[in-house]
């Protein structure tokens, strides 16, 4: 029963779920053929996106957003926003900049000490949204700011050049693969596992799908849903270090712009907003995909304006993908027979 | 009751109107320094005057290193001068509204001088004119905010980044005498620096020299992880890049090692100093024999003029004759003059060892929290 509860928004209708299963399903599906299909174009129509070089540069960013991604992924499931990707991202990025100061033997107390923030950081969060009842958009909102409040306790705003140890962690290639690319994959090999396969994890999606029913057959749904919030955190520590070692001299602000990517790779992904089910590899791709299209846009020389909107019209039709009622609009267009055909014919 | 009020209102109507007099009466036309002779403080540089007063330095977005050694120099220059008696900081932290609201601030407190960083451009001019109005010597610099100056400040200290493209070009055009294909990387798109840049380069370079950038400049936001994207996508491209040109030097730490990583040498790269950047010269020019560096001075001393200016013209000293700041070439792995690349390897990579100010005192400014 409780893994039946995993769809967002559990209807009595059982075809109205099956419909629905089927629907989220298809998101996994479609975001891996445009990523297939974004790689095809790109080999036709700007061989360099697809060269060697590209796509070992584009994969440790790929890594780190498909990792924030994940953490996003978390908070989604649970219908929330998590606005404090950036702050965390930020200090994670400082502290293991600015503590070591360029001593590689520093390195792990800071990345102690980061991990030490991201985890209040999420309890924080998930005692603001459990306990106190606040929309998760206004508390990590809050919470963003405190983070950028500690980002500049910590080092004035200003982070110093990366260890060499770190650049070498985070930077390097194993067998011919960006390290960055494989902290990603133990990252979502253990969201993927955590979430899908332990009894801990089916409870998560369920209680994500539905807090009420969850609660009514005596789920513990403050204590999953703060550790949502957690775990997110932790994932964005983990690409805030990341994202230190892959630029070498960061800024104080490098998290910002993973803010409205990583809502983007989790929507791609097919995962509600509304929370339920989450799509862990999917997400993965859904990073691999955004980066990929930027190379694209970059390697066809166009304007930048004309790059920025090519993106956006990707998200658009990712998220239209799953946000449109497309029976009704085929309903409407082509009468009552049409869906009735389509069904046939799925 | 109702006398009780109008009492109140007739004391706070009276309590404005005296503040209202006093603030006129506080300032003296900021346009009467300029018509005195000038006056010399004994023992100080030329600008110092003898008329004592207090000076205010204020950033729109100090929250980087290169900020921290230009506030730190303007605070040095300041201390040439005796006449000089109160100098304080404000930070706007990117934050326009903040930024406009702290040269109030620093009105309404009654500093005589300001020397202004209006990174939001021309949104900051209408505080600066009030400033101005008020009978404050406002000194812009290094960014423009629009305006003229003597209506609606003092004097705008600008940056010669035309210059800095002259000395690019200049330095290409030995290196490469036959021609070459450059990538020209800078900050956000339609920013007038890299226009400017781009205007002096082409001054220098004719058409033997070949843009592979985006017209008319590859656009990273001076953000590090931006740039690294930007330079992979244009590596995969371009088979052959000569010369990278950039005007953040530093920021291309991270992203020149794509390069190593696709089996080819680091190109030349024309850019602006950085500790970090010399000690990776010095690192990687052994592997990579066609990677040559030129620096131009990173502009922290561009406040130095600035606050000269500042100074000069409230304390009724003699202004410099300069309005602009050329930052002048620094390193230059080729020739060797004016410097030879510079690597400080046991300081910070964030301190610039082309600005005036001495490094222990970058150091203490960057480690400052």
């Amino acid at each position: 029963m409780v893994i039946d509860a995993t769809t967002p928004h559990t209807t009595t209708a059982a075809t109205r779920r099956s419909g629905s299963r089927l629907r989220l399903a298809r998101g996994s599906v479609a975001i891996a053929t445009a990523t297939i299909a974004l790689f095809g174009l790109g080999a036709a129509v700007a061989p360099s996106s697809v060269s060697h070089s590209a796509i070992i540069g584009m994969v440790p960013f790929a890594a780190v957003l498909a990792i924030a991604g994940l953490g996003q992924l978390l908070v989604v499931q649970q219908g929330g926003i998590d606005v404090s990707v950036a702050g965390g991202i930020s200090l994670a990025v400082v502290i293991v900049t600015h503590e070591p100061d360029g001593d590689s033997a520093r390195l792990a107390p800071a990345i102690a000490m980061a991990i030490g923030f991201a985890i209040a950081a999420g309890l924080v969060n998930g005692l603001l949204v459990t306990r106190l009842r606040l929309s998760a958009i206004i508390a990590t909102l809050g919470m963003n700011s405190l983070l950028y409040g500690a980002v500049f306790a910590v080092s004035g705003g200003t982070p110093r050049s990366t260890t060499r140890l770190l650049a070498r962690i985070a930077g390097d290639t194993t067998w011919g693969i960006p390290n960055a690319a494989l902290f990603a994959v133990a990252a979502l090999a253990v969201v993927a596992v955590l979430t899908k396969k332990t009894v801990a994890g089916r409870r998560f999606e369920a209680i994500g799908a539905s807090p009420a029913a969850a609660r009514a057959v005596g789920l513990r749904v403050r204590t999953h849903r703060t550790l949502a919030f957690v775990w997110a955190q932790l994932l964005y520590c983990l690409a805030g270090i990341l994202l230190a070692g892959i630029t070498h001299q960061p800024t104080a602000f490098q998290g910002d712009s993973l803010l409205l990517p990583s809502v983007a790779v989790v929507v791609l992904a097919g995962t509600s907003l509304l929370g339920g089910r989450g799509f862990p590899v999917a997400t993965a791709i859904a990073a691999v995909f955004l980066r990929e299209l930027q190379q694209f846009v970059l390697a066809l020389g166009v304007d930048t304006s004309v790059q920025t909107l090519v993106q956006a019209i990707a998200l658009a039709v990712g998220v239209a993908l799953y946000s449109i009622d497309w029976s009704a609009v085929r309903q409407r267009w082509f009468g009552p027979g049409a869906t009735h055909r389509q069904g046939d014919a799925s | 009751m109702k006398r009780r009020r109008s009492v109140t209102a007739l004391a706070l109507a009276a309590s404005l109107a005296a503040i209202g007099v006093a603030g006129c009466k506080s300032r003296s036309p900021s346009t009467s320094a300029s018509v005195a002779p000038p006056s010399h403080r004994d023992g100080a540089p030329d600008w110092c005057g003898t008329t004592q007063i207090t000076l205010a330095q204020l950033d729109g977005f100090g929250g980087n290193s290169w900020r921290l050694v230009t506030t730190a120099s303007g605070e040095d220059e300041v201390k040439k001068c005796p006449s000089v008696t109160s100098y304080q900081y404000a930070n706007g932290n990117g934050d326009t509204q903040k930024a406009i609201s702290d040269i109030q601030a620093f009105t309404a407190k009654g500093v005589d001088a300001m020397v202004v960083f209006g990174d939001a451009g021309q949104a900051m001019l209408p505080a600066i004119r009030s400033a101005y109005k008020a009978g404050v010597v406002v000194v812009p610099y290094r960014v423009e905010v629009g305006g003229k100056a003597g209506v609606d400040y003092t004097q705008f200290i600008g940056a010669s980044f035309v210059n800095d493209g002259v000395s690019w070009g200049t330095w290409i055009k030995r290196i490469l005498p036959h021609g070459g294909h450059l990538l020209f990387l800078s900050g956000p798109k339609g920013n007038s620096q890299g226009n400017d840049e781009l205007k002096g380069m082409t001054s220098v370079l004719d058409e033997s020299y070949q843009f592979l950038n985006e017209a008319p400049y590859d656009v990273t936001n001076w953000d590090p992880a931006l740039t690294q994207t930007v330079l992979t996508a244009e590596i995969a491209k371009n088979p052959k890049i000569d010369v990278i040109v950039s005007d953040f030097g530093p920021s291309l730490v991270g992203a020149l090692p794509v390069f190593t990583r696709s089996g080819r040498s680091i190109p030349a790269l024309a850019t602006s100093d950085g500790n970090a950047l010399g000690c990776f010269w010095k690192d990687n020019q052994a592997a990579n024999p066609e990677f040559k560096l030129f620096t131009v001075a990173t502009g922290n001393d561009n406040v130095r003029l600035a606050v000269d200016w500042a100074v000069a013209k409230a304390t009724g000293g003699k202004p410099p004759d300069a309005t602009a700041f050329q930052a002048p070439s620094f390193e230059d792995s080729v020739t060797g003059t004016p410097h030879p690349v510079a690597c400080e390897p046991s300081l910070p990579g964030d301190i610039y060892l082309s600005a005036q100010l001495a490094k222990d005192a970058q150091v203490a400014a960057v480690n400052r929290k």
